[in-house]
């Protein structure tokens, strides 16, 4: 989807930065809105990587976005490490941005589809 | 025709078995007014064109019975037992008794739908033995079935209504044995497979492996998708609880692409692939979503370990449809 380079990703680039990165994944964080940005593939491998940067960025009560937009795979133990991060939340939610229609009818299918503090947007991931 | 009413204090497990429309409508029907008689809630899992006889025959009381197209609830059988589940759970009440007619095993059933059928069959009383009362009636084509499949009808009912009597099943095998491990022999793969031992490292190298044979395959894009996530899934499984590591195959069989994971884990809960998660996140999820992506699952529970096939329909027709015969 040719994208161009918007002012949030300049700001991203410099406010922000990776997180944490390995060979299948990138976390990177971002500043407007505040939350964190996933490409590539989330499995048992590095869910824990992802537990922990989730955790570290939902530790406020502000809504936390992350744009999942980007993300080719991610397993049931990655969903559960969001579900599980917007469980400990006790204010804010946690938003996931685009998230693939396949992961949508995962957590629909294993009854993670209506949980309080984990909303998934319906929104355009460029227009967040 | 006459059926005894008896009333039933648990879970009845009842083959029907019939020759020929009038037969299976001259028992379903009184068994289907009895139960709305006597205020009991009944549903209905057949063919859309046994369906369609049933509300013709039942007339002006066919809207108090639900109805469902086994051919939709039932193409992978492993997803009949959460959907009988729905029912008792939504209408189970102090006192109340329900009824079920089910049929899961048609004809045109593939031998490996027919194998995970049975099995079904089995589990059901594993699943709903000693608990609450409802009468489920699985009706038997006899003309149209082998005698082999009939044999194991009455293995795995406690009931058999046979011309119009019931009777108890002297073949049945019993609560304990109808969950008992499940190691009846998958036929060897007819075509060459491609093999990947994997450990956790590996797991990208499995989803890889895993799509370019769904596209070589033919798989649609989005059936690619499904199978990619359940393979990992069943996958991780065998690292995390089958000895940490387990082998990959994958072939092409007449109708379907073929995923087989073995490992050395034991799988020791039979109705494990078939239980809703619950709301808890460490639920586990994996084998159920698998039974809603795949069009079959078949797990055996070997002295050597575990073995699990994720099958996907190559066919349009992948959630196979008895089409009514309209002429």
């Amino acid at each position: 989807m040719g994208r161009g380079i918007s002012i949030d990703d300049l700001v991203d680039a410099f406010m922000g930065g990776t997180v944490y990165a390995d060979k299948q994944l990138v976390v990177t964080r971002t500043s407007a809105p505040i939350g964190l940005r996933f490409s590539g593939e989330i499995d048992i491998n590095n869910r824990e990587a992802v537990a922990t940067s989730v955790s570290a960025i939902a530790a406020g009560d502000v809504d936390v976005h992350l744009d999942v937009s980007s993300l080719i795979f991610c397993d049931i133990s990655g969903i559960r490490a969001f579900v599980e991060a917007a469980e400990n939340r006790e204010k804010g939610r946690l938003m996931l941005h685009g998230l693939p229609e396949l992961l949508q009818t995962v957590m629909r299918v294993t009854g993670w589809a209506d949980l309080p503090n984990l909303h998934v947007c319906d929104c355009r991931t460029d227009s967040i | 025709m006459s059926m005894p009413a008896p009333r039933i204090a648990a879970f009845r497990h009842e083959a029907l078995l019939y020759v020929g429309w009038q037969e299976f409508i001259a028992a379903t029907v009184p068994f289907i007014r009895d139960g709305v008689k006597a205020g009991e809630p009944v549903l209905v899992v057949e063919s859309e064109e046994k369906i369609e006889m049933l509300r013709v025959a039942l007339g002006a009381e066919a809207g108090e019975v639900l109805f469902a197209d086994m051919a939709q609830v039932g193409a992978n059988p492993a997803r009949i037992i959460p959907a009988w589940r729905e029912f008792v759970a939504r209408h189970a009440a102090p006192g109340r008794r329900m009824r079920g007619i089910g049929e899961p095993i048609w004809k045109e059933r593939s031998s490996d739908e027919l194998v995970e059928c049975q099995r079904h069959e089995s589990l059901l009383n594993v699943a709903f033995g000693g608990g609450e009362p409802w009468w489920l009636l699985c009706p038997y084509d006899v003309q149209k079935l082998d005698e082999a499949v009939i044999t194991e009808a009455k293995r795995s009912h406690e009931f058999v209504t046979d011309r119009g009597t019931a009777r108890r099943s002297d073949a049945f095998r019993g609560l304990e044995a109808s969950g008992a491990p499940f190691d009846v022999q998958l036929p060897q793969p007819e075509n060459a497979a491609s093999r990947l031992v994997f450990s956790a490292a590996d797991l990208d190298s499995v989803r890889a492996l895993v799509a370019q044979e769904a596209r070589t395959a033919g798989l649609k894009a989005s059936r690619a998708a499904e199978l990619v996530i359940a393979v990992n899934e069943v996958a991780t499984n065998s690292i995390r609880h089958g000895g940490g590591r387990g082998t990959l195959r994958i072939w092409n069989d007449d109708s379907a692409l073929v995923c087989e994971i073995r490992d050395h884990g034991r799988f020791d809960k039979p109705l494990a692939d078939r239980e809703r998660p619950s709301t808890d996140s460490a639920s586990p999820r994996g084998l159920w979503l698998a039974n809603h992506l795949c069009d079959l699952v078949q797990i055996r529970t070997l002295a050597v370990g575990t073995v699990v096939r994720l099958r996907m329909n190559r066919l349009p027709s992948s959630h196979l449809r008895v089409v009514p015969n309209r002429h």
